[in-house]
């Protein structure tokens, strides 16, 4: 068989963040991830995921810029060809920081605002960020590096996506990701308060067509409908240990970044293997690799190898078995579940938010 | 158009890939035939579209007719896509 090659590195460089957003697909149990990677060990495992053939780095977090080392981490990256991306929610993206992130090669900055008002967006954020985050992108968008203003969406916002995209005209954006929640660490916490309403989501979809056709040429708009209202999983990491590796705060290798919420697993740490050594042969990446270890309805399904059975981690958040079929699949047993929690949702149920040493999670 | 002078766009890197070359994006990757590798690495905001057509029918044994249109068909669905600047 054909042993994949990773394209894609996820480097969560710290899961502290001075935000609270209740949508953050964290982790709910932060405290367990303080004892983070240095930067020397960050550097190895950089030039390590370069010779497996990855292409890309993607720094990310929590708040990846509040890491003093975070240049460092990029110019390494850029250093070894690879294509290097921040995904931030800007707060402290002032000239400073800008341009030594800039001089260390960095090609593309990911922004994100809570919503297209500043008292809902800092409501969400639980912080007063909104108003500054558009000077933000005047300084991003007036360097050499590209900028993709990021919102995501759910129930207290998805209404308001009609702003959101004459904001990023406004502001002269090229690429506006409008991402639906997906429903993993806080997002799951708060699934009741976050997930939208069908009509939320068929009225935001048909605004995102129009303003496609309108802005043809001079905004590309990601959109990606959320898993719980679709009738088919999405081929989630395209496959499980197929492309994709998340590296997180304290050094475990993970093949999705909620992965870590899948508790029958055994991840692996940077600190004790290669990357190598752990894409190739770790038990908790070669689990759900290909299709071998596929179940009814997956096993004899003519689209197991577009989708690859779906999502592992909504597997075992939603049915309680990572090795079933994903509930969002039609043909799934446990699909009635995400119609369950979807009917469950209110907009009565207030979302907690994000922190530090927060109580464990109640299972649904 | 064949007097446009195309550069990659912000945050849009070629990398070398054996024969060929990838197109690094912003959230994704493009491999490259030969041919639109050989003409990416040509644009650099100094040459014209035409230029770079010519210099590929002298590479590769390509016509000058079917050049420009290859040319051309690459470099206005990269611009569609924000990966150049025309």
């Amino acid at each position: 068989m054909n042993e994949p090659h990773p394209l894609s590195l996820l480097c969560e460089l710290t899961y502290r963040c001075n935000l609270q957003c209740p949508y953050c697909y964290n982790p709910t149990d932060l405290d367990r991830y303080r004892d983070e990677l240095g930067t020397a060990q960050w550097i190895s495992v950089l030039a390590q995921a370069n010779s497996l053939g990855v292409l890309q780095a993607h720094f990310s977090g929590g708040e990846p810029t509040l890491r003093p080392d975070l240049p460092e981490l990029v110019a390494a990256a850029s250093r070894a060809g690879l294509y290097t991306n921040l995904i931030t929610q800007g707060t402290f993206l002032d000239d400073t920081a800008l341009d030594a992130l800039v001089a260390a090669g960095l090609a593309h900055i990911q922004v994100s605002i809570q919503a297209p008002h500043a008292a809902l967006g800092d409501a969400i954020a639980g912080a007063r960020v909104h108003d500054d985050k558009f000077a933000v992108l005047r300084r991003v968008g007036s360097r050499d590096v590209a900028l993709t203003l990021n919102c995501v969406l759910h129930r207290r916002n998805l209404d308001c996506i009609e702003d959101v995209i004459t904001l990023a005209e406004r502001h002269g954006i090229r690429r506006l990701e409008l991402a639906n929640v997906q429903f993993y660490g806080w997002a799951y916490r708060n699934r009741l308060a976050l997930m939208p309403t069908r009509d939320q989501v068929d009225r935001a979809s048909a605004i995102v067509e129009a303003a496609r056709r309108r802005l043809r040429g001079q905004m590309e708009i990601v959109y990606v409908l959320p898993d719980y209202f679709e009738d088919f999983p999405k081929p989630c990491m395209n496959g499980w240990g197929r492309t994709f590796m998340t590296v997180t705060p304290n050094g475990y290798v993970l093949p999705c970044p909620a992965a870590a919420a899948i508790r029958t697993l055994q991840f692996e740490n940077v600190r004790d293997r290669t990357l190598e050594e752990i894409w190739h042969r770790s038990g908790s990446f070669q689990a759900y690799r290909g299709t071998h270890w596929m179940p009814e309805p997956c096993k004899s399904c003519e689209r197991r190898e577009l989708d690859w059975g779906g999502c592992r981690c909504q597997a075992y958040l939603v049915a309680g078995d990572a090795g079933v079929t994903d509930p969002a699949c039609m043909l799934s047993a446990d699909h009635g579940r995400m119609k369950a929690i979807r009917e469950a949702a209110s907009p009565d149920i207030a979302f907690e938010p994000r922190r530090i040493n927060a109580p464990p999670s109640v299972r649904a | 158009m064949m007097a446009q002078r195309p550069s990659l766009a912000k945050g849009v890197r070629l990398r070398a890939s054996g024969e060929s070359a990838i197109l690094l994006v912003p959230e994704g990757a493009l491999t490259l035939n030969s041919t639109a590798a050989a003409a990416l690495e040509l644009a650099d905001g100094t040459r014209t579209l035409d230029d770079i057509a010519r210099a590929l029918v002298d590479r590769f044994e390509v016509a000058p007719g079917r050049a420009r249109q290859d040319v051309e068909e690459l470099f206005s669905r990269l611009a569609e896509r924000q990966l150049v600047d025309l």
